[in-house]
């Protein structure tokens, strides 16, 4: 049967209403950045009001608030940065090099990502705090170690498709082997790379519990903050600089997804699906 | 002068013997084509002669020197792999150069060398071009100009014209065989296509199994094939191949085919019963009357024509066992046919090859 015009007309609206409802806080958080703290909490809530940008230029000119988007820059850029170098190497190994176990192997790394953070924040604080880690290289350390696994499985699946005949007519033409990693077969792969970063630069940004419990000043997150900012004024909450630190800290992703969609498909299947990149 | 000197090599994969004591020799400047069909070893021939492998067992002997234990890069050859593997992320120009740039030939040497052999595939207007703007052909142009672009005298070329049309591989074909006889140097080609290994080589080797069945000039294996893979696959359409039976009737051997009996030519075998195969080419089956005494003749039905334009394959049922011949549409000499049609066919008996447990043994002889 062909849809008629209102039928898809139906069709639209319904997908809108539930897109709606489901961006409504968003939206919410969004409106109320920009209201002053009296419009935020006003009943029936205010879709026309005048905007302000004080909560923003109070959030910015509070004494921790930058260094906390320091710290998550830092943080979440470095430290997929560090694990996108050690997977390119450790999936070329593991594409190139048939180890008999090399499945198992790979299902065990991708597997610490599939334990919630919960279950194992205790012993990793223990452990932290007994090898006196819970600095900033501590964090640094445990974010690329927990970024390594997805970028492995994307960049695998990449350096799977280029064929090993690219490899040899190097080795024949006399080319070493790390000229052919990174010369034949790394610029072959940077849809992978690129998929690989954004899609673990956004979970290291989103990261909240384990920075909740192992950071200190120097690692403390933008999440973190968040909770403070929200639990701090016992039972009453400053819902302006919440809604200005969380309007400036999604801008970040929002803009990544926007620019990087793609890549994220990528990501989300482990470079087995590579439609357009 | 030897160029290349393969010795008894031997590679198995886990229970999977896939070479088993290959011996081989190239005289410098031959054209040698490795014959076989797929999964027959010509690849992993190729790893272990360009050194992307190491054999279990045997040497490589390149130019007089036994180059086994260096790697690939080592062995100076040029190198043609199959699919081409053109660099996406190269244009064509850094694509050709690119054997020379890891040889660190300084810049300025470089550009000729590409000019000179973009002139001899054809392709010099395509050099500023990325692969993924080629079409199937420019890109084994492409593939085949950075083989050739290394300064060496020894080129290995992994069936090069796979996959493309039939009328492309006919020109490539041309162009390489004009090109090897140019530059006067040593190719070695692998192919799983008789007729590229018949336009193509001064030589043919052909692989069956991971051995060397058969090695020689092309016109000589295809004139007085030894091995029954070599008759019924290095030829175009394949030969024919049907099964017979030795026997012995009051001294005299005979071989029993569904198309005849008939008396067996050649040297008494050392086995004179048993399980035979013999082979005829599609080209000395007749259809009609014999033009001599002494030919086989039969009749058939036809169940198949395919035209090719100048020639035509006709399959034809002869007492349950199909056989191809090809007519030439000029010529006047044969009857023209149709599908279904009985016709009668003649076979020269001395065409008919015996072969016995896969060698060949004699030929057939008409019986008075």
């Amino acid at each position: 049967m062909q849809p008629t015009r209102a039928r898809t007309a139906v069709y639209y609206l319904i997908l809108w209403l539930v897109a709606i409802f489901f961006f409504l806080p968003v939206f919410w958080i969004l409106m109320a950045s920009f209201k002053t703290p009296n419009d935020i909490l006003a009943v029936p809530p205010k879709f026309i009001f005048q905007p302000t940008l004080s909560n923003i230029l109070d959030m910015l000119s509070r004494p921790n608030t930058v260094p906390y988007f320091i710290n998550s820059l830092y943080l979440s850029i470095t430290s997929v940065s560090l694990a996108i170098v050690v997977s390119f190497l450790a999936a070329y190994a593991l594409s190139r090099y048939k180890f008999r176990a090399t499945n198992f192997l790979m299902f065990l790394i991708l597997s610490t990502r599939m334990v919630p953070a919960a279950a194992f924040v205790v012993p990793i604080f223990q452990m932290f705090n007994a090898f006196q880690w819970r600095n900033q290289f501590g964090v640094l350390m445990l974010y690329t170690m927990f970024s390594i696994p997805f970028s492995l499985w994307i960049l695998k699946g990449f350096i799977d498709g280029v064929s090993t005949r690219y490899d040899e007519t190097g080795f024949v033409n006399g080319a070493s082997r790390l000229h052919v990693m990174f010369r034949v077969v790394l610029p072959q792969v940077r849809p992978g790379l690129i998929a690989a970063f954004i899609f673990n630069l956004i979970f290291v940004w989103n990261e909240f519990l384990l920075n909740f419990i192992l950071g200190g000043p120097g690692t403390q997150m933008i999440p973190y903050a968040l909770a403070v900012g929200l639990v701090s004024a016992g039972g009453n909450i400053d819902w302006a600089f919440v809604a200005s630190l969380s309007t400036g800290y999604v801008l970040l992703p929002t803009v990544m997804i926007f620019l990087f969609q793609k890549y994220l498909l990528v990501g989300m299947t482990f470079g087995t699906v590579r439609g357009e990149v | 002068m030897i160029a290349v000197e393969l010795q008894n090599l031997a590679k198995r994969y886990g229970r999977k013997q896939v070479l088993k004591d290959v011996s081989l020799t190239v005289e410098s400047g031959d054209f040698m084509v490795v014959f076989g069909l797929p999964a027959s070893g010509k690849s992993v021939l190729v790893r272990l002669l360009t050194g992307l492998e190491a054999p279990d067992q045997g040497r490589v002997i390149l130019r007089g020197a036994d180059v086994s234990k260096l790697s690939a890069g080592e062995r100076n050859i040029g190198y043609v792999p199959q699919s081409f593997a053109l660099y996406p992320h190269f244009t064509v120009r850094q694509n050709i150069s690119y054997p020379l740039d890891l040889a660190r030939v300084p810049k300025a040497e470089i550009e000729p060398e590409v000019q000179r052999v973009a002139g001899l595939l054809g392709i010099q207007d395509l050099l500023d071009r990325k692969p993924d703007q080629l079409s199937g052909g420019q890109k084994q142009r492409v593939a085949i100009a950075r083989g050739l672009i290394k300064r060496t005298d020894i080129y290995v070329l992994d069936d090069p014209l796979v996959g493309l049309d039939f009328k492309l591989r006919e020109r490539l074909i041309d162009d390489l065989k004009r090109t090897q006889e140019l530059l006067k140097v040593t190719f070695i080609y692998t192919t799983s296509d008789a007729v590229e290994s018949l336009m193509l080589a001064s030589k043919i080797a052909v692989l069956d199994a991971g051995e060397i069945v058969e090695c020689g000039a092309p016109e000589a294996l295809y004139a007085n094939p030894q091995r029954v893979q070599t008759m019924h696959h290095v030829a175009f359409p394949q030969a024919n191949l049907t099964p017979g039976m030795l026997r012995q009737q009051s001294g005299e051997l005979l071989v029993e085919t569904p198309l005849a009996c008939m008396k067996f030519d050649g040297e008494r075998p050392e086995k004179p019963f048993g399980d035979v195969q013999v082979g005829v080419r599609p080209e000395h089956i007749r259809i009609g009357a014999p033009p001599a005494d002494g030919w086989l003749t039969h009749q058939a039905k036809v169940l198949l024509r395919e035209d090719l334009g100048g020639e035509e394959i006709v399959y034809l049922d002869v007492n349950g066992v199909v056989l191809t011949t090809v007519l030439r549409s000029d010529d006047q000499t044969q009857q023209h046919v149709e599908i279904d049609q009985v016709v009668r066919i003649s076979i020269p008996p001395q065409q008919m090859v015996v072969f016995q447990e896969g060698r060949r043994i004699g030929v057939c002889k008409v019986s008075e």
